[in-house]
């Protein structure tokens, strides 16, 4: 196992290092002075060229920069934004929990409800249960995320006035970040507020949850379907049916934890899709998110906050993708056996 | 097992109900105003800018000037000058200063004493004074006061006491007071500047603000908000609203959205197609107050082939400004017959502009020997108070010049980056426009029109004319009000001859509010007031009597 972790370790490095590499090809692309693109210091002093010169090592040949670029960047040093000029970290810092808080109320959405459907369409004999459930799961999967967040905000937002449709509190309420996400910190405000302050967390983030949550939604249930159907045809599914056991005792205990492998494989491999989803929806709600974020920061022509954004976003994915390979080996009887078939 | 996996889901099911119940119950919110403005601010000091959403985020909130405008009567009234004199001469201003005032208590910074003489003296002595320590901590200068030539017009400024100042003038200048009542003329606090340089981060001064206004800034998050609160020690009668929030909203359709849900209580610049949603909530309301601005297009003079006055002016007998009025504005705005909107004393409709004649201009292209003309119009990206939507002004212009066979490019970029762009000089003719910052007539020319603004980068089309210059100077240099108007018509001719620019409306400024929000008010010369209680109780003292 010890040596598996090294090989994922080592992939991680690695995919890092490209995309630090295509980053760094890039940012010499930009239509701006070179110093600027990676400092954004709009009009650096005498000293400061010096400095951004012995930083990013710029006298002296495209290795030797990319070394400098590597150097800079993985000890944290992104720049400073290019127009509010504070470091591109601190705004980094301050928008990522955003993001997290929306991806974990969604994602937790997601298996909440697609899980339990994705069982009740496979084990249903019902054809009309079944078509349903499957009909909704592909419309919901082939809505394009910025009609449904539109439409959804017209509905409940501007049509029935249930749920606010932007931003992630009222302004008014003046929360202390200590997490940074909303609903921990309305909980842990000492204000007199602090109470309505986490209903209208809860309802600002209602909408725009939702909406992120349908595409892995109608992934979980679709993959939760195939998966049980295949497993309940296994001999040992059998072999526990002919012991005489309940229904619901052989889909919890025996059919639901293998299911779950194959599921867990296809988030997997949709991180990307569902974090340039996240994008939409963040600024479709003016989330105040890393998406939103970037994407300003793409229209301000705010070169620093593009790559300090991109970075941030692709190390994310790379990381995840990799953790959920490992977790995905980890609980996985049949990949750990060809693991050590491998080794 | 089951009894396990049947509890997990229990317990979080109920407490989402209850959360949801409890949800449907009155919510409490902090006492405030939550204002949806339009972009972000690109400074906290708007002797730095030009900008109207800096001027709107600060000039009324943060800061005090010497002297302001009333809300209701735009008379000018005492601030934190009570009272003035002006010599026979016109030479000296004089002001004898309010006691008693406090700065803000931020938690960088405690004041030791109240604002007196010193403070006058720094703030202005900053934007004139080149050698002054704090006058190069500003990287974008100070356009208003260059492009309105303030360094070459004041001589001195004498602290009599520490409660009286006099300014002395080069000559005489008939609108230096309305200057000093504008949006951008605001006091600093010495004694705070003081302690930014001992710490050696004097450029602190214009990022966070310490003024003497009804509120002060306590966080800005870009892109997002600006939070102040209610300065307790306010001079002035206190706002109602302890808190006061700038929600960031670019798009004017999300503000008019967080209208509708409560987001926000009070939303700038709508578009004009906007206002028959509005209508349709009886909760919202629309305040409106006559434009003092003007929208233009401008050309600029300094790049063939705009350099050629045949050109701007076939470029301009092309579109048709009707038009423009009808499809951008929808009523909400009424057509130029020059720079001076109908609203200023110095109007007098002005036959001798452009009029819409497509033939007239192919004649004049094909004279000054143009063919297959190609040209950018670079377009604002963001709402502003003259012009609501300038791209859709730029596709009318787009579809008009191609009836005469002139190809347009539409150009637009992020406001901030739009802005650098234009200081850079390279662009064709763009879609801006001016929104007075007073009263005075002079303020629709020499910021935007004269040889030192083009220095400023504020005359956006690099026209400068001595001719136009001389009357301008002249016009300022007499206070009657008869003469000054005869001059002014004079530069509005000698303007609609050469026609640098093409001035086709003056907006009605517009705000969206829920009813019941009396406290925000639209000020005559740009800049909105959160504190409009105190003008409302002046007022109701005035009534009594």
């Amino acid at each position: 196992m010890a040596r598996y972790l090294l090989r994922r370790m080592n992939l991680f490095v690695a995919t890092s290092l490209v995309l630090l590499a295509v980053l760094f090809i890039a940012t010499h692309h930009f239509p701006v002075e070179i110093r600027f693109a990676l400092t954004g210091i709009h009009a650096p002093t005498v000293e400061q060229i010096t400095q951004i010169d012995q930083d990013y090592r710029l006298q002296s040949n495209q290795f030797g920069q990319f070394i400098g670029y590597l150097q800079q960047r993985l000890t944290g040093n992104l720049g400073i934004s290019a127009t509010s000029q504070q470091p591109v970290v601190d705004e980094l810092a301050a928008v990522l929990p955003a993001s997290f808080e929306l991806a974990i109320v969604a994602a937790v959405l997601a298996l909440l409800f697609g899980i339990p459907l994705g069982v009740l369409a496979s084990m249903s004999k019902n054809k009309i249960t079944q078509h349903t459930i499957m009909t909704i799961t592909l419309t919901g999967y082939s809505i394009p995320v910025f009609w449904l967040g539109l439409t959804l905000s017209l509905w409940f937002g501007v049509q029935l006035g249930w749920l606010p449709i932007s931003g992630q509190l009222n302004l008014l309420y003046e929360i202390e970040p200590v997490t940074g996400l909303v609903l921990i910190d309305t909980l842990l405000s000492d204000s007199p507020y602090a109470d309505s302050a986490f209903i209208d967390a809860l309802h600002h983030i209602i909408l725009p949850a939702v909406t992120l949550a349908v595409l892995p939604f109608t992934v979980v249930v679709r993959s939760t379907r195939s998966a049980i159907i295949s497993i309940m045809d296994k001999t040992y599914i059998k072999a526990a049916e002919a012991r005489g056991l309940h229904t619901s005792h052989i889909v919890l205990r025996h059919a639901l934890p293998n299911a779950l492998i194959p599921v867990l494989k296809n988030l997997g491999l949709m991180l990307g899709t569902f974090a340039s989803y996240a994008m939409v929806v963040e600024v479709i709600f003016s989330w105040p998110g890393v998406g939103a974020w970037l994407v300003s920061g793409i229209y301000q022509r705010d070169y620093t906050v593009i790559q300090g954004g991109v970075l941030a976003v692709a190390l994310i994915i790379i990381f995840l993708s990799i953790m959920i390979e490992v977790l995905h080996t980890a609980i996985n009887p049949l990949s750990r056996k060809e693991l050590y078939a491998a080794n | 097992m089951r009894v396990l996996l049947k509890r997990l889901s229990l317990y979080p099911a109920i407490y989402c109900i209850c959360v949801l119940l409890a949800g449907c119950g009155p919510k409490l919110v902090p006492p405030g105003i939550v204002y949806c403005s339009e972009g972000n601010p690109e400074s906290f000091n708007p002797q730095l800018v030009t900008s109207g959403t800096t001027v709107d985020a600060t000039s009324q909130q943060i800061y005090d000037g010497l002297v302001s405008y009333d809300i209701k009567s735009a008379q000018m009234e005492p601030s934190l000058a009570t009272d003035w004199q002006i010599s026979d001469d016109e030479l000296t201003y004089t002001f004898q200063l309010r006691k008693g005032v406090n700065f803000h208590h931020t938690q960088e910074f405690t004041p030791r004493r109240h604002f007196n003489a010193d403070d006058v003296l720094f703030s202005f002595n900053r934007v004139i004074d080149s050698s002054h320590p704090f006058h190069h901590i500003s990287k974008t200068g100070y356009p208003f006061f260059q492009s309105i030539g303030f360094d070459k017009l004041i001589e001195s400024i004498e602290k009599r006491s520490d409660y009286e100042v006099a300014f002395h003038l080069q000559h005489k200048d008939a609108s230096f007071l309305a200057n000093l009542a504008s949006g951008f003329a605001v006091i600093l606090s010495k004694e705070y500047a003081a302690i930014l340089s001992e710490k050696g981060e004097p450029e602190k001064i214009d990022r966070e603000p310490v003024g003497t206004g009804p509120f002060q800034l306590v966080k800005y998050v870009k892109n997002d908000y600006i939070r102040y609160h209610r300065n307790e020690g306010y001079w002035r009668h206190l706002p109602t609203a302890e808190l006061l929030v700038f929600d960031i909203t670019p798009k004017s359709t999300t503000r008019l959205a967080k209208l509708i849900t409560g987001d926000c209580s009070v939303s700038a610049l709508p578009k004009a197609g906007e206002l028959a949603v509005v209508f349709q909530h009886d909760e919202l309301e629309v305040d409106s107050l006559p434009g003092f601005n003007v929208a233009f297009w401008a050309f600029n003079t300094q790049k063939a082939p705009f350099n050629d006055v045949r050109v701007r002016k076939a470029l301009a007998h092309a579109v048709d400004r009707d038009n423009i009025l009808r499809a951008v504005y929808q009523k909400t705005a009424v057509g130029s017959t020059g720079m001076l909107p109908p609203m200023s004393w110095a109007y007098s409709k002005n036959q001798s502009l452009v009029d819409y004649h497509p033939e007239k201009a192919r004649r004049l292209l094909k004279e000054a020997g143009i063919k297959n003309l190609t040209i950018d119009i670079w377009a604002m990206p963001v709402a502003r108070i003259y012009n609501p939507n300038a791209h859709k002004t730029a596709e009318l212009i787009q579809a008009d010049l191609a009836y005469i066979g002139v190809k347009v490019n539409i150009v637009s970029y992020d406001w901030s980056v739009f802005n650098q762009k234009l200081s850079l000089r390279n662009y064709d003719s763009v879609l801006i426009g001016w929104n007075a910052d007073n009263s005075d007539p002079d303020n629709f020319f020499t910021p935007i029109l004269s040889c030192a603004s083009v220095l400023s980068n504020s005359n956006r089309s690099r026209w400068c004319n001595p001719q136009f210059d001389d009357i301008l100077f002249k016009a300022k240099s007499i206070t009657s009000k008869e003469q000054r108007k005869a001059l002014y018509q004079e530069a509005e001719a000698l303007f609609a001859q050469e026609l640098p620019m093409l001035p086709f409306a003056h907006a009605t400024r517009l705000i969206l509010k829920k009813k019941g929000i009396d406290n925000s008010q639209l000020t005559p010369f740009g800049g909105i007031s959160f504190n409009a209680d105190h003008h409302r109780d002046m007022m109701n003292v005035e009534e009594i009597k």
